[in-house]
């Protein structure tokens, strides 16, 4: 089929971070190293805005750890595209939340991991609270406009109030309360993150609640936990229809966790393609595309151009293929796979301790920081 | 949420950013993780969005367009609100 054009780019421009959250979205093994540089960033933005691209993120790890973060902010502005940071806020100050509003940054969204400062720096493997309080002071005092972004799962979703607590304490015009979805860190402790039944069902009332009360002074977005829905997720609202990331490495992706889910996948680097190229006629951006590749139940499905067929990475995660239907939905064959591990979660036993995200080593693989 | 008053000076959300998409010639908002892609009713409003109050925009759109500015109220107003509740535009 013909390549729509792309809306937004997501530039994970390095893999380092100070964090060790356990649902970290990052792969859990790299099979190689050697981040693009501040040049070739340079040319991926310009492409991607000659490509139809409006949007960029920059994400990692942490974006911060880079020196030339401004410069590709200042290199996508003046690609006439709209900038938006996703940090942890460590390593911000005053200096440099100035130096990022000059090279022309849009919006930035900071990343808590709770409200409470010793839960919150115990998710994170790091004592990183305190900073985000400051940071968050600094990118409003700097006119970066501000959103939060917290990752919800089973030790944090009892405090959704105090999370949009602190949202508004803060002066934040939006919220991201995401449920946590299970690929890369996260998928290695899903026993220790799934919420039971029980929290989601008071979470998403005190998110509505908090919706309406809140309509017009803070936008609240609620993801939902997948694995307690009956349909999947219209996940990237198709593959290889909206959006492209670029990991640090120079490969490119229909989604962050395509590389690590999906082995077999071709990857295509920016170092050797054009992103154009890679967009419109590569194999990875055109395996899932469109309805063809389908199989039952989602090729004869009336709903399948408003889910997709869900998640590939999911598929490929828990029924071992990609092209499989997202076993979220019900009409999968693979439900049970999902029903086996929500029943584990909401009978009475202990969770397991969760493993801590490690940062990337040299030689490729992962060891604590 | 209240009726907007004619007084109101509407302006865009912080973070919020309207710009013509150049695949299109179209009018879109962009804000984190979001784009809004306009109608011209929408785009029509938003430029003229630059801290004149909700009345005096009326009268402007009804003069450029040649129509009766009471027809044109209802119409931004709903525009405006529907923007405000997502958070893309706030009044002064």
């Amino acid at each position: 089929m013909t390549a729509p054009r792309p809306y937004a780019l997501l530039a994970e421009i390095t893999y380092r971070c100070p964090l060790h959250c356990p649902y970290c979205s990052n792969p859990q093994q790299l099979r190689r190293t050697g981040e693009l540089t501040t040049s070739d960033w340079q040319r991926v933005l310009c492409e991607a805005a000659q490509l139809g691209v409006l949007q960029v993120g920059f994400s990692g790890g942490e974006p911060l750890v880079r020196r030339d973060l401004a410069e590709l902010i200042r290199t996508a502005r003046d690609a006439n595209l709209y900038t938006n940071l996703i940090t942890s806020g460590i390593g911000l100050d005053e200096n440099r939340a100035s130096e990022l509003r000059v090279a022309g940054l849009d919006s930035a969204q900071l990343s808590f991991q709770a409200d409470d400062v010793d839960l919150a720096d115990e998710i994170a493997g790091a004592r990183t609270h305190a900073r985000k309080l400051d940071a968050a002071r600094v990118l409003k005092e700097a006119g970066i406009s501000l959103s939060l972004n917290f990752v919800i799962h089973r030790r944090n979703i009892d405090r959704l109030p105090q999370m949009i607590d602190l949202t508004e304490a803060l002066g934040a015009g939006r919220v991201e309360l995401a449920n946590v979805q299970f690929y890369g860190w996260a998928f290695l402790n899903r026993d220790t993150l799934l919420p039971t039944r029980e929290q989601v069902a008071r979470a998403r009332e005190i998110a509505d609640a908090a919706k309406a009360r809140l309509a017009g002074k803070i936008d609240i977005f609620y993801v939902l936990p997948d694995y307690y829905e009956t349909r999947p997720k219209p996940c990237l609202y198709g593959w290889g229809q909206r959006y492209l990331t670029v990991n640090p490495l120079g490969d490119v992706l229909p989604c962050p966790t395509a590389s690590s889910a999906i082995p077999d996948l071709r990857l295509e680097n920016v170092r050797a393609q054009s992103l154009d190229w890679i967009w419109r006629k590569s194999e990875s951006f055109n395996r899932f595309r469109g309805t063809e590749w389908m199989p039952e139940p989602c090729r004869s499905c009336p709903e399948r151009e408003r889910d997709f067929g869900g998640c590939r990475c999911q598929a490929a995660l828990l029924t071992g293929n990609p092209a499989n239907t997202d076993p979220v939905c019900s009409l999968s064959s693979n439900r049970a796979l999902i029903d086996r591990v929500l029943v584990d979660i909401n009978s009475e036993r202990p969770a397991a301790a969760w493993q801590y995200r490690m940062n990337p080593t040299s030689n490729g693989a992962c060891a604590p920081s | 949420m209240q009726e907007i008053a004619d007084h109101a000076q509407p302006r865009l959300a912080s973070g919020v950013r309207l710009q013509i998409d150049p695949a299109t010639g179209k009018g879109v908002l962009l804000f984190p993780e979001g784009i809004v892609e306009l109608n011209e009713t929408g785009q029509e409003i938003l430029v003229r969005c630059d801290g004149r109050t909700l009345s005096d925009l009326v009268l402007a759109l009804a003069k450029d367009y040649d129509v009766d500015p009471a027809t044109l109220t209802a119409d931004v107003r709903e525009t405006l609100g529907d923007l405000q509740r997502r958070k893309l535009v706030e009044f002064a």
